[in-house]
């Protein structure tokens, strides 16, 4: 055959409410002979103006508002938005408090995790273990619930400290601690069979790899930086994580492997965090009301969420929010997600989209930020 | 007791769609059906994504505009009978996002599901519970067994 064989690129598009897509967002893939050639994900169908709500409203209600951001990490937005108040104003928590906030915060993670793991899975194809990994999250969620008084939406910190009904008595203690003795024994069980799976791991070994330079240069964070190798973590940073002893954990290739792999081993890590806490949780009052409400000027504060660096700024100004701005993980990743998905196969696309554990509802508060400001190709 | 609603009551199929919800009650419902613990399978509730062979239709989420369209065209799609299911404060009154600031209309939320489309039950709740989605999916079972 001499001449150029024509290749016929075909787009291929899913969107907003899609079978394949379990939140609405748009993806276009462009095809060439079964190999994706460049991708698009759009946001923005979801876009409910969180930020300007928030303008001008009490620092409180405010507050209790970031909660409805996200229904996975919802607490972490609550605490940073509080914590940013804290800081605007000097508040400084009871240690009792703070310890409840950790073991909240990493609850939350255990079972944002676990759901990646299942959706993971099942986007794989593998039904079973996906029922397995909801059994294990219906533990922490009952737990979440004992704790908050809500499955979802907890509304744990509030300024200065903690809400008295998210306290912990000699029960509830005693039940976290069996609930996570419960979580770890199911998980390693998961994950022997999980790693030691052939078929399993001839499918993900290798997907969709993001290197370390990459990640770098699309500005990646959380567990998905982490899978490339990065040494990143804000936890620690925060100067509430200073009593415990936990480790960053890395892992190499940046692929499909590699992500599933790094949150099983960051849940044992929570589990060890949560333990130590309820080991040395001091006595004490869990609210400081002792605070008086000023103006600041524009705060900043980042902590460890889920699925990456959560960051969330305002200013407080006759007790009222102003210039309110969230910058959820799930948006730094985005451009990983479309990097991921290009020169492999239209059947590992899927995959390459759920590895950096995507959460659009974050993502879609501010259509001015949501242009692929990170994206290199635009 | 016709041959449609013999077979329907032995298989029901659910579609969920999400309006721009905040993902809380969307993992609920998802959970209700899949989950070991709730597990609606069992009552011979299926979730599907395909509208053109569901039965009942789950929203959540406080219908943002640019949803609206879709969500029509997805209720149009759904062959009769259908029931409807709205899901959680957001998709029964517009939830935190609508109305906050008074009796300002908000310009991202076109309101509450109703104001779209015909809903049948409402499960209320922030985020929903699994135990009343389930409870929500036998109340609409009359509307689809008596309908034949």
């Amino acid at each position: 055959m001499d001449g150029k064989q024509e290749i016929i690129e075909t787009e291929i598009a899913m969107g907003p409410v899609h079978s394949a897509a379990i939140e609405p967002y748009r993806v276009r893939l462009f095809v060439e002979d079964e190999i994706v050639r460049d991708a698009e994900i759009t946001v923005g169908v979801n876009h409910r103006g969180i930020e300007r709500i928030m303008e001008g409203l009490p620092v409180e209600k405010a507050n209790s508002l970031t909660e409805k951001v996200c229904g996975i990490c919802s607490g972490v937005h609550l605490w940073n938005s509080v914590l940013v108040a804290e800081k605007g104003l000097g508040v400084e928590i009871p240690e009792r408090a703070s310890y409840i906030r950790i073991i909240v915060g990493e609850l939350e993670r255990i079972h944002s995790h676990l759901l990646y793991l299942a959706h993971g899975n099942e986007v794989l194809g593998h039904e079973t273990f996906s029922m397995r990994l909801f059994y294990i999250r219906e533990t922490v969620m009952e737990l979440l619930r004992l704790i908050g008084g809500n499955r979802v939406q907890y509304g744990v910190p509030i300024i200065g400290g903690i809400r008295p009904r998210a306290d912990l008595d000699e029960m509830k203690i005693q039940r976290i601690g069996e609930g996570i003795d419960l979580i770890e024994e199911k998980l390693e069980a998961f994950a022997e069979r999980f790693t030691s799976d052939p078929m399993i791991m001839s499918r993900i070994t290798g997907v969709c790899p993001i290197s370390r330079k990459d990640a770098l240069r699309l500005h990646v964070t959380g567990p998905t930086l982490r899978a490339t190798g990065v040494d990143l973590d804000v936890r620690r940073e925060m100067p509430c994580y200073d009593p415990f002893e936990f480790e960053v954990i890395t892992q190499d290739g940046g692929d499909v492997r590699a992500n599933l792999l790094m949150r099983v081993l960051e849940i044992f890590e929570s589990v060890k965090i949560i333990r130590q806490a309820l080991r040395d949780l001091p006595e004490g009052k869990v609210v400081d009301r002792s605070w008086e409400m000023q103006d600041t000027g524009i705060v900043k504060s980042y902590v460890e969420a889920p699925r990456g660096r959560l960051y969330h700024s305002y200013a407080i100004e006759d007790g009222r929010v102003r210039g309110s701005i969230i910058r959820t993980p799930s948006m730094s990743n985005i451009g990983a997600m479309q990097y991921a998905c290009i020169g492999h196969h239209i059947t590992d696309a899927q995959l390459g989209i759920v590895q950096c554990d995507p959460c659009f509802t974050c993502t879609d508060r501010a259509i001015e930020i949501v242009d692929m400001s990170d994206n290199p190709r635009r | 007791m016709g041959l449609k609603s013999f077979s329907r009551a032995r298989a029901v199929h659910a579609m969920l769609v999400y309006t721009g919800g905040c993902n809380g009650c969307d993992i609920e419902i998802v959970n209700a059906v899949f989950s070991p613990k709730y597990d609606a399978e069992q009552y011979k509730i299926f979730l599907t994504w395909n509208p053109r062979e569901a039965d009942v239709l789950i929203v959540t989420g406080p219908v943002t505009k640019q949803n609206e369209e879709p969500l029509k065209v997805i209720y149009n799609a759904i062959p009769e009978p259908k029931a409807v299911i709205a899901a959680g404060a957001c998709a029964l009154m517009g939830g935190v996002y609508k109305n906050i600031h008074g009796d300002i209309p908000s310009e991202e939320i076109c309101g509450p599901v109703d104001q779209v489309i015909p809903v049948d039950a409402r499960v209320p709740g922030c985020a929903v519970r699994p135990e009343d989605v389930l409870a929500a999916a036998v109340a609409a079972l009359p509307k689809l067994l008596e309908a034949d």
